[in-house]
């Protein structure tokens, strides 16, 4: 039987809808919602593709190499964690996580005393941002970042903006992207060269988008520019899980992984993410849908059901909150089942 | 070819379906005579902007996919190519629907013995969320108070719980960048004439549908279903098929001179100059078969350490190489993150295409594929 069944993408914190196709109950490929209003069924690649997740998903546990039971290796976890020195355990959050998840896995390390560490792309959570909307109807755009060709449902709307009337002042670390290819002006120095430079045409009007900024004071600045900012991290509920727990940035987080001896990561890729020896670390145990940089080097693997398996919601990057269900049933556990375990 | 007019005998159909219920009907009578193993239509999911393509098995919800929906561009070529090909299928399809499964028989993707095509004539179809704005503007409703839509006599006419009826004249809407979506204004095929029937109301009295019968298996889905009991006929006046057709040129007319405003004022390069290589709208072509083995996924073309992509590595080799077959269907631009008029681009040169060969995708009769070579080893 086919069907066609609703979610949200899950790569990036634009919230975009897709559609996901079953046939016979099996997920066989995506299909444009176009009825969402964040993307009018526009996906980019990594949207279409997000269902390879589902797709590669571990099907077992995995310890020191070795396929086993799930049960046996939340046992063997549990043991790790009972012998563990509490100060030297540290537990990684993400953007990855839902809400329901991220909560589940703060209240786990504060009852526990372990280090929390939450990696939000070196960003922050702002009060206000501006709406995807404003951004299109904004006079002047200042683009951080190639947002046009890494965020293309966020870039989309600044190409509404141009063809608006709005001129488009647009930074990049590099020669050329495909957002300078739009711009009506284009820099590739500093963060605060671009902003100290621009700093007269800047208007109530206007809304700056980033992905990226070079430090923290850059942040400061964005805030005090006296317009709409809308961030937009690389993860779908970075701006959700903001308001649950205090990120670090990547300088502490190398901090608190330099203390670490039992580090415990859930459904994320800190190895990718994180410019760290994690060999340093004695034990790393990973709780992840399919394989990525951390897997490769954990010394257990419990596997946990995928985005497509589970309900949950997610706080899009303009501030959104959006519920999504299951699409298909799985007997795999959540991560919120396994921290039952775990307690 | 010839023509009918229809309704439906079952009282439920009739007072759901458009027109009569003629083309719910005769999905019914091919269902529960099991001549086919499913029927692929239209069904709401959160409401009238949200239809999306359903395989019914069991006659008993064909009521669901009763009535039309205008704000639910979907296509249905690709899905019996991927998902449906060993089954025998009933589908509804609009002209674009009708022209990608007649490229996709003539690649051998699809078996021609297996789909029953019940046409549907089209004056266009809307974007669901751009069409819910234009409700939210140019009218006094609600667009969550909207329960059914239609497209008759030029205009975009919504219905209301209460029964009310608004309606704007779609030239109107269009002037403000709103109402059909850009492929559909200069689409000129408006009579699926290679579905075995082609429906719709044009020409049709109040309560019945009008059916053209392009060939004998459509005939026989007529003779067949009135047999059955579930469809009533009877013959259309001269008068009733003189306004059909005129309703049909004017239509036409309409889409030209669309065609010439719009044909000129493209220009490719600015348009690509923001594409990022995402192949959506590769991805999303109905007559894009090849997947996975798509030479554009090779090495030498695939190059993803040069951004911005080289929009000739792209975009160029794709128009080179599928613009002839292409049927205007705009699913290429529904899908484009960036908003580019894939579609425009290439239906300026299938035009070009059929003005030196004469060949209209999906339309033209016993005429090869362009670039068909006997020799193309089957990927």
């Amino acid at each position: 039987m086919l069907e066609i069944k609703h979610t949200l993408c899950p790569s990036c914190s634009v919230g975009c809808g897709i559609n996901v196709v079953l046939n016979d109950g099996e997920i066989v490929g995506t299909f444009p919602y176009k009825r969402h209003p964040v993307n009018a069924g526009k996906n980019c690649s990594n949207g279409r593709n997000s269902i390879d997740c589902y797709q590669n998903k571990f099907e077992s546990a995995v310890v020191s190499k070795s396929e086993t039971d799930v049960e046996k290796a939340i046992a063997d976890v549990s043991k790790e964690l009972s012998s563990a020195d509490a100060s030297s355990v540290t537990v990684i959050c993400s953007g990855n996580n839902s809400l329901e998840e991220i909560e589940a896995i703060k209240d786990f390390a504060e009852s526990k005393n372990y280090n929390i560490a939450f990696y939000a792309d070196d960003l922050k959570d702002f009060d206000a941002v501006a709406s995807y909307d404003d951004v299109e109807g904004a006079s002047n755009v200042f683009v951080i970042g190639d947002l046009l060709y890494e965020n293309p449902l966020i870039g989309r709307r600044i190409v509404h903006a141009k063809q608006n009337g709005a001129k488009i002042y647009a930074l990049s670390k590099v020669d050329k992207s495909v957002t300078l290819n739009i711009a009506d002006e284009s820099s590739n120095g500093s963060v605060q060269e671009f902003l100290d430079n621009n700093n007269a045409n800047i208007d109530e009007s206007s809304v700056i988008v980033f992905n990226y900024v070079d430090a923290q004071e850059d942040l400061d600045k964005i805030e005090a520019a006296g317009c709409k900012v809308l961030p937009v991290f690389s993860k779908s509920n970075t701006k959700g899980a903001l308001k649950i727990v205090d990120p670090k940035s990547e300088a502490e987080i190398i901090e608190v992984l330099n203390n670490t001896k039992l580090l415990l990561v859930f459904n994320d890729d800190v190895v990718e993410d994180i410019d760290f020896d994690f060999g340093k670390i004695s034990k790393i145990i990973s709780f992840a849908e399919c394989e990525n940089e951390t897997t490769k080097i954990s010394d257990i693997i419990i596997p946990i059901k995928t985005w497509l398996e589970k309900d949950g919601s997610f706080v899009n990057a303009m501030g959104e909150n959006q519920a999504f269900k299951a699409v298909v049933e799985s007997d795999a556990l959540s991560e919120i089942e396994i921290i039952g375990k775990l307690n | 070819m010839s023509y009918v007019l229809a309704k439906s005998q079952n009282d439920d159909i009739h007072s759901a379906g458009e027109c009569g219920g003629a083309v719910t009907s005769i999905f019914k009578y091919l269902l529960d005579e099991g001549i086919v193993d499913g029927v692929l239509a239209l069904s709401p999911v959160d409401d009238i902007y949200d239809a999306m393509p359903t395989f019914v098995t069991d006659s008993e919800d064909l009521i669901k996919t009763a009535g039309s929906y205008h704000c639910a561009p979907t296509m249905v070529g690709d899905i019996i190519q991927k998902y449906l090909y060993d089954k025998k299928v009933a589908v509804a399809v609009k002209p674009c629907d009708m022209r990608s499964i007649e490229e996709l028989i003539v690649r051998h993707k699809i078996n021609k013995d297996n789909v029953y095509l019940i046409g549907l004539n089209c004056g266009g179809t809307v974007s669901p969320v751009s069409g819910r704005k234009m409700i939210d503007l140019f009218y006094e409703a609600d667009p969550d108070d909207v329960v059914s839509e239609e497209i008759d006599k030029g205009k975009f006419i919504i219905e209301l719980a209460d029964g009310s009826e608004e309606a704007v004249k779609i030239h109107d809407l269009e002037e403000e960048g709103y109402g059909r979506r850009n492929n559909c204004q200069r689409c000129d095929v408006k009579i699926p004439r290679k579905a075995n029937i082609a429906c719709g109301n044009w020409g049709a009295e109040d309560g019945w549908t009008f059916i053209e019968i392009n060939d004998e298996k459509g005939q026989e889905l007529i003779d067949g279903a009135k047999k059955a009991g579930i469809l009533e006929t009877k013959n259309p006046s001269q008068g009733a098929i003189e306004g059909r057709e005129k309703v049909e040129n004017i239509m036409i007319k309409m889409s030209k001179k669309n065609q010439e405003a719009t044909y000129p004022s493209v220009s490719e390069m600015d348009e690509w100059n923001r594409c990022i290589s995402c192949y959506a709208c590769r991805d999303i072509c109905p007559i894009c078969w090849c997947f996975e083995n798509c030479e554009l996924n090779k090495p030498y073309f695939k190059d993803e350490t040069n951004i911005p992509p080289s929009p000739i590595a792209f975009q160029g080799v794709r128009l080179s190489h599928m613009s002839f077959s292409c049927v205007d269907c705009g699913q290429c631009d529904d899908v484009c993150p960036m908003d580019i008029p894939v579609s425009l681009i290439f239906d300026k040169l299938q035009k070009k295409y059929c003005e030196r060969t004469g060949y209209v995708a999906g339309v033209s009769d016993d005429m090869k594929p362009p670039l068909y070579s006997p020799d193309k080893v089957e990927l």
